[in-house]
């Protein structure tokens, strides 16, 4: 029993992490919350399902055309739903834009795909057991995306304009670097992640249009118990709720399982409202 | 004729449009039948399949005549299988369309937001929910159902599990929605009643994508069958691809989504789908030699000379849409339109010949359906919508 909550919960935990990673991007670039990150990673499922089982396509292909489709739809979002708020930060006006595009795009793929909960292929061609593919794809999936994200924050010049923007987009902008262009990239890679991790979870998660709301609501855990912006955080955060959830569901079942989840994360914001790998700032008077 | 969602829209915006494109002065003006599927939502799986019995019947009406010349005309509404969007419609269609009959809504979700409000608007009411309460001669005495109860469908589960498989110790467990519960609550106390062990009960979170530790549960609390109570495809094949994981050779039994084309489309391998006992309906079930009732198989002809698509769907969902506009019309054809005429007749009504099976009212009684006509099928022998009776069934 051990065994089962620790690599489905780890497996679960990864889906999270790499939602909360594309709130993460997302947020460094534009210090807007976008809640369109759970539909990235619906839209991943989706596609997925739609290129290889209805369109044929093979898995390679199918897989690269998902995460073009999250990318677009990454892109969508920083123009329709980020771009015309910046200006007005503070007024959280994005809570509602990103919102609102989360739900447009929902119910489109509710639409167009359907309601109910379609089959996502198997990926490799491996016999089922018990360290099945389900659960190792997004664990494999949530390490090569920290892994790729810290070579390219760390190793590379794009990485570092990256960095630049996400301390201060003024000071970035002052010394000539293109924020917007940037911006729009953040977006598509977070766009790319979210739908990784869509695709990787997909055979747990099948393609469901209402994964949506499921992986919008345990995807915002990560990132407000990791402290947000905070990559490492999001993943160790998405872990620890993947296994905590598994836990629950195992010791209590049913619907208290739910409740004792959101009861843990109440507990915790309560005790360190900045997460538990974030810095509380101070604020100056 | 395969009715998509999409179709189904479509249709429902196109009989708006006809209804706004009528001539002022008609020659015969059409009977007006509020219509109340889910064709989109979580729960949309049987209103699409019934919507599909439901254009064949208005058809075949309106082209024998119609009710003495007047066209039946059904106003169509999604309830997206949402009870607010539902409540909604209903208001529309009572209070701008002026329907004087309502078929729906189908999910008993919707349905226990709609049935009172109904009856407070004198409204006659046909609908096919299982929820018990959704009838009350009572509190509603212009609602009736051509379908079974809850209590109907328990009751042949819970004897098949317990009586005909010899299982005593049982898990039962639902999803969260209105309909699992409502089952969960009615079904537990059915068995305990008949001697059973209820080892294990829960709701369950319909999105939860990971079964295995229910199912553990399950399977230390001593359980030798599992009666799973949902119309959430995607939930049922995730318990029956648990158990399969696991290696558990435990039979389920329970809602008739079991059996459906949408849960077979996400099992992980055909055989899965041994061992897996839905509810169903005699009427439209293979009996003994393979072979549909007369007038089942007569029906069938129709529905494929029609190319009505039942590859994705059930033969009782189709059967029991046809039915329901073919009761009104025949309700309307022996007493008029009028509401309270209606209600009369239909208060004395015996034996509909139904495909879907036969129904009869009294005065005192608005559930139409008969106990025998409610068993187990085995899911693994799905063909054209129908399957075989459960083993030991018939003999029983």
């Amino acid at each position: 029993m051990l065994a089962s909550i620790i690599v489905s919960g780890l497996a679960i935990g990864c889906i999270y992490a790499l939602i909360g990673i594309a709130y993460n991007v997302m947020y460094s670039a534009s210090r807007v919350f976008s809640f369109t990150a759970g539909t990235l990673g619906m839209a991943g499922g989706i596609l997925g399902s739609l290129f290889i089982l209805k369109m044929g396509l093979p898995v390679w292909a199918g897989f690269l055309l998902a995460l073009a489709g999250g990318a677009i739809l990454g892109i969508v979002t920083e123009i329709v739903a980020v771009r015309p708020v910046l200006k007005s930060l503070d007024q959280h006006l994005y809570v509602l834009s990103t919102l609102a595009l989360a739900l447009i795009v929902q119910q489109f793929a509710a639409i167009e795909w359907g309601t109910d909960a379609q089959p996502f292929p198997r990926i490799l061609r491996f016999e089922r057991s018990a360290f099945d593919q389900q659960y190792w794809l997004p664990m494999l999936a949530c390490a090569i995306t920290i892994v790729g994200l810290e070579m390219l924050y760390r190793r590379t010049l794009l990485g570092h304009a990256f960095l630049a923007i996400a301390e201060d987009n003024y000071a970035a902008r002052a010394l000539g670097l293109p924020e917007r262009n940037l911006r729009v990239a953040s977006f598509a890679i977070a766009g790319i992640i979210g739908a990784l991790s869509g695709f990787a979870g997909g055979q747990m998660l099948l393609a469901f249009f209402d994964n949506a709301t499921l992986l919008t609501f345990y995807g915002f855990v990560p990132v407000a118990l990791g402290g947000m912006g905070n990559n490492r955080g999001a993943v160790v955060a998405g872990l620890v709720l993947g296994l905590f959830q598994q836990a629950a569901n195992f010791l209590v079942g049913g619907i208290f399982s739910s409740v004792a989840v959101f009861a843990a994360f109440i507990l915790v914001l309560l005790a360190r409202p900045e997460g538990l790998a974030g810095v509380a700032l101070g604020r100056r008077v | 004729m395969a009715l998509t969602r999409r179709q189904a829209l479509k249709s429902g915006v196109a009989v708006a449009a006809a209804g706004i494109s009528m001539p002022a002065i008609a020659q015969k003006s059409p009977i007006q039948v509020g219509y109340l599927p889910a064709l989109t939502g979580p729960s949309s799986s049987t209103g699409v399949g019934i919507s599909r019995g439901t254009e064949l019947a208005v058809q075949e009406i309106n082209k024998a005549g119609g009710i003495d010349g007047r066209m039946i005309e059904m106003i169509q509404r999604d309830t997206q299988s949402d009870p607010t969007k539902a409540v909604n419609a209903t208001a529309e269609l009572t209070r701008a369309a002026k329907v004087s009959v309502v078929f729906g809504p189908l999910n008993s979700g919707e349905s226990l937001a709609v049935v009172p409000i109904l009856a407070r608007q004198n409204t006659l009411q046909l609908h096919p929910c299982w929820v018990d309460s959704l009838t009350d001669v009572k509190k509603y005495p212009m609602c009736f159902r051509n379908a079974p109860t809850n209590q109907q469908i328990g009751h042949a589960s819970n004897r098949y599990v317990v009586e005909v498989l010899k299982k005593k110790k049982v898990a039962v467990v639902s999803d969260t929605a209105g309909y699992g519960t409502a089952s969960l609550n009615a079904y537990v106390p059915m068995l305990k009643e008949m001697k059973a062990d209820v080892v294990y009960q829960n709701s369950i979170d319909a999105a939860n994508p990971d079964l295995k530790p229910e199912l553990l549960r399950m399977q230390s609390a001593g359980a030798e069958a599992i009666m799973p109570w949902s119309v959430n495809a995607g939930f049922l094949s995730r318990i029956i691809n648990t158990r399969g994981q696991m290696g558990w050779d435990v039979p389920i039994c329970g809602q008739t989504t079991l059996g459906s084309g949408q849960t077979k489309a996400l099992l992980e391998k055909p055989e899965y789908w041994n061992k897996v006992y839905p509810n169903n309906f005699k009427p439209v079930c293979y009996g003994p030699g393979g072979k549909l009732p007369d007038r089942t198989n007569a029906f069938l002809d129709r529905l494929k000379s029609a190319k009505v698509d039942m590859s994705d769907t059930l033969l009782w969902w189709i059967a029991l849409g046809y039915d329901s506009p073919n009761l009104i019309a025949q309700a309307m054809k022996a007493v008029g339109p009028e509401t309270d005429k209606l209600v009369g007749y239909l208060n004395q009504l015996k034996g509909f010949p139904g495909v879907y099976g036969d129904i009869s009212f009294t005065k005192d009684k608005h559930d139409g359906y008969l106990d025998e006509q409610v068993v187990m099928v085995e899911a693994n022998s799905l063909k054209d919508g129908a399957f075989n009776l459960a083993p030991g069934y018939s003999a029983s």
